[in-house]
């Protein structure tokens, strides 16, 4: 929370916590969300991919963003229940007979993606069950190990066996219909996952300002005190697990939606580690930090992408000889990714939204700010 | 019963190239408290530098000499990659929050698994021509491959130096200190900076040896970086901060990887090999979280 402009204060704890405290903030927000609304006529069509593809690096760290940011439980293998979120959701648009009516409703998908998140959440805090037992180092072990159960085990060896397909489900296009609306262009499948991401933020915003969020914000301080303060400890941070799940599930739902098809490579280690990467390049325990993480990741990988297929064409067309270099240009985004998260830990340690945060404040604070310390 | 000693053998000697890549870890862990996750990296990078030791020393020389040649040249190198690393990227971290660090260790192992594919691609690359024979060892009924029997030896001897650097050498002894009251020792006039390059220059070298030697076993890809990994469950076993718990553990985990490869991948598909170990850490972890001689850290308010 910024400080409030100059001559602004509030007398109640309700007025203090409102969604929107100033009419100023109103504004804001409802400029933005018109911005959000006309973005797929206000840039170009190639963009829209990036665009929803932030939206999922939002919804999937949203997850890791109370783990870790809210709750103080390090995750490292979140990519193993937005999984699960997938496949649930995949199997359930395909396998299960639906009436006519329903499907002609368009009701199949939606369902499914409740069903995902449930899935999802349950797998979460199955093995979140350890972390009534064993904290830190060790609770990253047993995430890690969920993610080595999950994917490579459990979804490679079994679940992709049914029907006999494979590796990979594919989604015949048309399936994927919410009410009167079929998913198949980038516009809609933008919009709905503006729709996802914004419902989620509300949901997790309330959260964390009722009772619940208080909890967990107690037990990332210290657990021991929360303890004898008198919170449930285990019952709050399998609290946590199940709807970090949940929001995973939701991610992992959406996401199919996008590629109209699920496989097991979209849910490797790395992404696990990416989404740990954005909340710290964003800022732990800040909602707007993981926006700004993943639109800062996205960009990064955007970039990197866009110049190193500049370079290769110009290699190819200008030096034949020199085709091998493309090759290893792959490998020098991975390296330069690396480097980029490892540089943003050492001279940014606060994240993108602790300078978001001095911005706001110089503004709100604009002529008397306090410039000591 | 003549598979099962096989399978036990074949893995204490498998196991032991574990115990070599954990020790390393071990000793970051103890000295400077970074928990580190790019140890399948730092092996992948050993086993590539010596292959390009090898193919280099095998023109001018016999495969025995070339060999060894090539992995002092390997423990050399990682000598330089861990000082260097300390020096540029962890020293900077030193204080900064548990998690922050582990995720600079992250993106290191993104940065090397880049600069390995780099240098080197992604084909699976073997050691040409072969340093050990194919010809299995024979004893009492028992078949072992000789590369394994090699690795054990190798594995052991290093293991040796590196315990008798600890208990014997000046250097040995500051990191003991550094490792056990890092105030007092700095209050003795130890240097912990020299002290976390030091261990960060051990990890390396052992990590080193380690992946030549898995690279001889299987090949060298990416896969030796899921192998490096296997040092978590290792270190889960033994406890974080002990070093014959990381000696055991690497054994164990060693023999239960080639017991889950020997009866259970019959009854499940793909490769339960892999994930054997890390199933039993999920389970250990529930009835022992402290391993079998981690420090039990007691917390107060």
């Amino acid at each position: 929370m910024s400080y409030l402009p100059c001559g602004t204060y509030f007398e109640s704890y309700a007025d203090d916590q409102k969604w929107w405290r100033t009419n100023f903030i109103k504004g804001k927000m409802l400029v933005m969300i018109i911005l959000l609304a006309a973005a797929p006529y206000l840039v170009d069509s190639q963009w829209m991919s990036v665009f929803y593809t932030i939206n999922y690096y939002i919804l999937a760290a949203l997850g890791v963003q109370l783990l870790i940011g809210y709750c103080g439980q390090i995750t490292l293998g979140h990519a193993a229940f937005v999984a699960v979120g997938g496949y649930t959701s995949a199997m359930m648009v395909l396998f299960i007979p639906w009436p006519e009516f329903m499907v002609d409703a368009g009701l199949v998908y939606p369902i499914s993606i409740v069903c995902a998140g449930f899935a999802a959440a349950l797998w979460s805090v199955l093995f979140g069950l350890p972390s009534a037992r064993v904290k830190g180092f060790y609770l990253i072990m047993t995430t890690m190990a969920a993610q080595w159960i999950t994917v490579p085990l459990v979804i490679t060896q079994y679940v992709s066996q049914i029907g006999g397909r494979g590796q990979s489900f594919s989604l015949p296009p048309g399936l994927i219909k919410i009410g009167p609306w079929t998913i198949d262009s980038d516009e809609k499948i933008y919009y709905f996952s503006i729709i996802l991401v914004l419902l989620c933020f509300i949901v997790m915003g309330n959260l964390l300002r009722s009772k619940v969020g208080r909890a967990w914000i107690a037990i990332r301080d210290n657990d021991i005190a929360a303890e004898t303060m008198g919170v449930n400890i285990v019952g709050y941070k399998l609290l946590a697990f199940f709807v970090a799940g949940f929001f995973a599930g939701i991610a992992g739902a959406f996401w199919i939606s996008a590629l109209f098809f699920v496989s097991p490579e979209h849910y490797e280690w790395f992404y696990s580690l990416l989404w740990v990467g954005i909340i710290l390049i964003g800022g732990v325990g800040s909602i707007q930090g993981i926006v700004f993480g993943s639109v800062f990741v996205v960009m990064v990988f955007k970039l990197l992408e866009m110049s190193v297929l500049g370079l290769s064409d110009i290699l190819m067309t200008s030096y034949p000889e020199l085709g091998w270099v493309t090759t290893k240009l792959i490998f020098f985004k991975e390296s330069a990714f690396g480097l980029a998260i490892i540089f943003f830990l050492i001279y940014e340690p606060n994240g993108l939204s602790y300078r978001y945060w001095q911005l706001k404040n110089y503004f709100n604070l604009w002529p008397f700010s306090y410039t000591g310390k | 019963m003549e598979l099962f000693l096989q399978l036990i053998v074949t893995g204490i000697m498998l196991g032991s190239i574990f115990a070599l890549v954990s020790l390393g870890w071990v000793l970051i862990y103890k000295c400077s408290g970074v928990l580190n996750l790019a140890m399948g990296e730092l092996t992948m990078i050993g086993g590539y530098v010596c292959l390009a030791f090898y193919e280099r020393f095998i023109t001018i020389m016999p495969i025995n000499y070339a060999f060894v040649l090539a992995l002092i040249g390997t423990m050399v190198i990682g000598l330089i990659l861990g000082l260097l690393t300390e020096r540029v990227f962890l020293r900077k971290m030193i204080g900064e929050p548990v998690l922050a660090v582990i995720m600079v260790t992250v993106g290191l192992s993104f940065f090397f698994k880049g600069m390995v594919f780099m240098f080197w691609d992604t084909d699976t690359q073997i050691f040409l021509p072969r340093v050990f024979s194919i010809e299995p060892i024979v004893v009492g009924g028992i078949a072992v491959g000789a590369v394994y029997v090699w690795s054990f030896i190798a594995a052991m001897i290093l293991m040796v130096v590196f315990v008798c650097f600890f208990k014997y050498t000046r250097w040995g002894l500051s990191m003991q200190a550094c490792a056990d009251d890092e105030m007092a020792a700095l209050s003795l006039g130890v240097s912990a900076k020299f002290v976390y390059a030091l261990a960060w220059a051990i990890a390396f070298m052992a990590a080193g040896v380690g992946g030549t030697l898995l690279g001889n076993i299987n090949g060298l890809n990416y896969s030796v970086s899921g192998l490096g990994l296997l040092v978590l469950p290792v270190v889960v076993l033994g406890g974080l901060n002990s070093v014959p718990g990381a000696i055991v553990g690497g054994i164990t985990i060693g023999i239960l990887q080639n017991m889950a490869g020997g009866y259970l991948s019959a009854y499940f598909p793909g490769d339960i090999k892999e994930v054997a170990p890390f199933i039993f850490m999920v389970i250990f972890l529930l009835f022992k979280p402290y391993g079998l001689w981690g420090w039990e850290r007691i917390e107060r308010v």
